[in-house]
């Protein structure tokens, strides 16, 4: 016995060496390795595969397994943290700075002659701006367009919709595309519309804001935002034209490469709502769809609900100077049509969306509809946030109160008069307990509060 | 000489104990009376938060939390698919402890969800609830529509907040209009699937191994039929192991739900299969207040304590170890 478990010790100790001695090496001699957190899309190693050639002194890697904010906060906390990590949104930036791990830019970004404010598209500023200082550089922006499946509407006889145009506009159109087996049942959509991903934007179409100007309070109780919101939950309970949350189930599992964008190149949708970084997926679908693009239907105003991601430098990392040239490179001319090729949203820098090479891509030349794209982003806004509440508090609140619209078990005005009043008693809470943003809160009231 | 012989046998068995002591005094001791201290503290990952201490103030402020009954309720309610996972591991043990030909193959592909990756587990459930596409669902139509149905009558399961006591979305009370089948019962009905088969049976399998067959033998010699031998002989004798299972269930439930609401729900829909477990992940690491998620895991260990002691005091009584 004595001699098997000895076995047993000594066959494990040589395979806990092989596997150490065979272990992918990422270190590459005479050069500085870069870690990189950021999603599995495959258009990312082409990103870095070009960065480890322009700067041959480094070797970037890419570590899909830790995104997400909580993730990259607590192993930068613990000294474990990457060197470059993704910010999706305002919120998300605060969380960054404040948790101390989001390094100041602005200067160093100055120093090399970069101008943020004037060359990056405003949508995504927000995720790189906080209190006027820059913390990062942009890596991808996008709008919502409407998707057209060319086929459906030649097999309707319809002819494709050109923006701009209006909701009440796109109502009689989609049901025209909307088709019904003999048991009633819908076999394809007018439109696909991720509604958890876009209510938003019906709110501000309407006139209505998530927070007020100074992100004192959450104003989303007003008659705009219920009439926004009201107008897409009738997409869905009155006019049928977009899935409810039962069919939506299989079109909103969500990131990239899935949900509503596999039901739309599954032919399921005469249109669907989404962003450029579809054709990441769309091009590479089995089922080849010959696609159009229009602007999306707007309400009362013509805005949209711009999106995207910055990249942002750990502030803790050893090699955080290094990790500037990282941001240089995202406003390089290479890496902004390399973007633009690939379709992962669009470059950063406005001025790099303006060249012919946009517009008609050698390699892709069916798709001659970039032109909207880049009209769309003039009219996209940036995403609402406050300073004073927490954003995964606060999506947690909207999340279930969007989820009962959807599901058709709360009213609009209910819903809305709930999210504000749960939002606003975070934002007090979040004030009772942190002394800066009280302070913060106190001059913002005395100066009139909540506009 | 004695003395000293037995001072170097202890000093041998410590230093045997020793890295087993230290890695439960780092990694388990440790954590958790820091978790205790932290939970009276305002510790937040936001470093513009001064840490204080603020004495019993995350116990108040959570016990007066809407939320925090919510989920507690949520966490309640994914108890009850346990005495039937309980009730199918005794049958399935019994079952597998029969002396066929093949029973071993039997035994492992019963074992297999307990040595599958829950999250693949957990992703091929949500494909089979999917509502419009899901094999479950088709099944369920179909049925209607041959009995002259609708053909539209399954539930939306991962989707809808219904539940089988009509629990509220909003506050902890029932409803009629929330009566039905939905997110909380599919992932109670995964549960059973998965725990059925798993290591329930294996301890069941085990006890009937004990069982002295001289008992079963004199029953039947008594005449009692198979009904009766089970009922008066076997089940007394599985007493230790099922009380044993029914504590560890308990204890497990109440500490789960996390995997489930991480993977197949995010805690949705309309946060009905948020668990305390999550709730705390949620609190501690997307909102960073790790001193009121401390707070939570502490009022969720007493509960899981006091449960304990009730389950001890009730169910120890007539074991016959």
């Amino acid at each position: 016995m004595k001699l098997f478990f000895a076995s047993v010790f000594a066959i494990l100790v040589v395979l806990s060496i092989t596997a150490w001695q065979i272990q992918p090496n990422t270190e590459v001699k005479g050069k500085t390795s870069l870690l990189w957190v950021s999603d599995d899309n495959p258009a990312r190693r082409d990103q870095i595969t070009l960065f480890n050639k322009m700067y041959p002194e480094y070797n970037m890697t890419l570590d899909p397994s830790n995104t997400g904010m909580e993730k990259v906060i607590v192993q930068s906390l613990a000294g474990a943290g990457p060197d470059v990590f993704d910010c999706y949104n305002g919120f998300q930036l605060t969380a960054f700075v404040k948790s101390g791990i989001a390094w100041d830019v602005t200067d160093e970004l100055t120093k090399r002659g970069v101008n943020i404010k004037k060359d990056v598209w405003p949508a995504i500023q927000p995720l790189i701006f906080l209190d006027g200082r820059a913390y990062g550089m942009g890596t991808n922006v996008s709008v919502d367009c409407m998707w057209l499946n060319k086929d459906i509407f030649a097999a309707a006889g319809v002819p494709l919709p050109r923006g701009p145009w209006t909701w009440d506009q796109f109502v009689p159109l989609a049901q025209k595309l909307t088709r019904r087996d003999a048991n009633g049942r819908i076999i394809q959509y007018g439109a696909l519309i991720d509604m958890s991903a876009n209510w938003l934007q019906f709110v501000m179409q309407w006139g209505g804001n998530l927070y007020s100007e100074d992100g004192t309070r959450c104003v989303l109780n007003t008659p705009e935002a219920i009439q926004g919101l009201q107008y897409m939950h009738d997409l869905i309970y009155k006019y049928h034209v977009t899935p409810s949350p039962v069919e939506e189930q299989a079109a909103t599992s969500g990131g990239w490469g899935s949900g509503t964008i596999t039901f739309f190149s599954a032919g399921k949708g005469a249109m669907a709502l989404g962003g450029r970084w579809w054709l990441c997926t769309l091009r590479q679908s089995t089922n080849k769809l010959s696609l159009g693009v229009c602007e999306a239907p707007h309400g009362t105003y013509r805005i949209f609900r711009g999106y995207g991601k910055s990249t942002l430098i750990n502030k803790n990392s050893p090699n955080r100077q290094k990790a500037l040239d990282f941001l240089l490179y995202e406003t390089s001319q290479q890496y902004n049509e390399l973007i633009n090729h690939q379709a992962d949203g669009l470059g950063p820098i406005i001025k790099d969306s303006y060249t012919d090479k946009f517009l008609h891509d050698k390699e892709f030349p069916e798709e001659d509809c970039n032109a909207v794209w880049r009209e769309s982003m003039q009219y996209a806004v940036p995403e609402q946030v406050s300073p004073f509440v927490n954003g995964q508090a606060a999506s947690r609140i909207l999340t279930k109160q969007i989820d009962l619209i959807k599901n058709n078990q709360k009213s609009v005005p209910d819903a809305l008069h709930t999210a504000q009043d749960q939002i606003n008693e975070e934002i007090t809470k979040t004030i009772a307990r942190d002394p800066s943003l009280r302070a913060r809160y106190e001059a913002l009231m005395r100066k009139g509060g909540a506009r | 000489m004695n003395k000293q012989k037995q001072t170097k046998d202890v000093m041998t068995a410590m230093a045997f104990l020793l890295p087993n002591f230290l890695g439960f005094l780092i990694f388990t001791a440790g954590p958790v009376i820091f978790s205790l201290i932290i939970s009276f503290t305002n510790w937040n990952l936001q470093k513009t938060v001064p840490f204080q201490f603020t004495g019993f103030e995350n116990f108040i402020t959570l016990l007066h939390d809407n939320d925090f009954w919510l989920y507690f309720m949520n966490t309640i309610y994914f108890l009850i698919g346990m005495p039937i996972a309980i009730g199918g591991s005794l049958v399935l043990a019994i079952l597998m402890s029969q002396k066929l030909k093949g029973i071993v193959v039997y035994r492992t592909l019963f074992y297999l969800p307990s040595f599958t990756s829950g999250v693949a587990l957990m992703i091929l459930w949500k494909a089979l609830y999917n509502p419009d596409f899901g094999p479950i669902n088709m099944v369920i139509n179909e049925t209607s529509r041959v009995f002259g149905g609708s053909g539209h009558i399954a539930p939306q399961w991962l989707l809808s907040t219904h539940n089988l006591f009509g629990l509220e979305v909003e506050r902890v009370a029932m409803t009629v209009r929330q009566w039905g089948l939905g997110a909380r019962d599919a992932i109670i009905f995964m549960g059973i699937w998965t725990a059925i088969g798993g290591n329930n049976m294996l301890l069941y399998l085990a006890a009937l191994t004990n069982v002295p067959p001289e008992l079963t033998e004199a029953a039947e010699m008594d005449g009692a039929g198979k009904w009766a031998t089970f009922r008066n002989v076997t089940w007394p004798q599985l007493a230790p192991t099922t009380f044993f299972i029914v504590v560890m269930s308990f204890i497990g439930g109440l500490q789960g739900g996390f995997e489930q609401a991480r993977v197949m729900t995010q805690g949705g829909p309309a946060n009905t299969t948020t668990t305390l477990a999550y709730h705390i992940y949620t609190k501690a690491f997307e909102e960073f207040q790790i001193g009121y998620s401390s707070a939570i895991s502490w009022i969720l260990f007493s509960i899981i304590f006091v449960i304990t002691v009730i389950n001890w005091k009730l169910g120890s009584k007539d074991l016959n170890y």
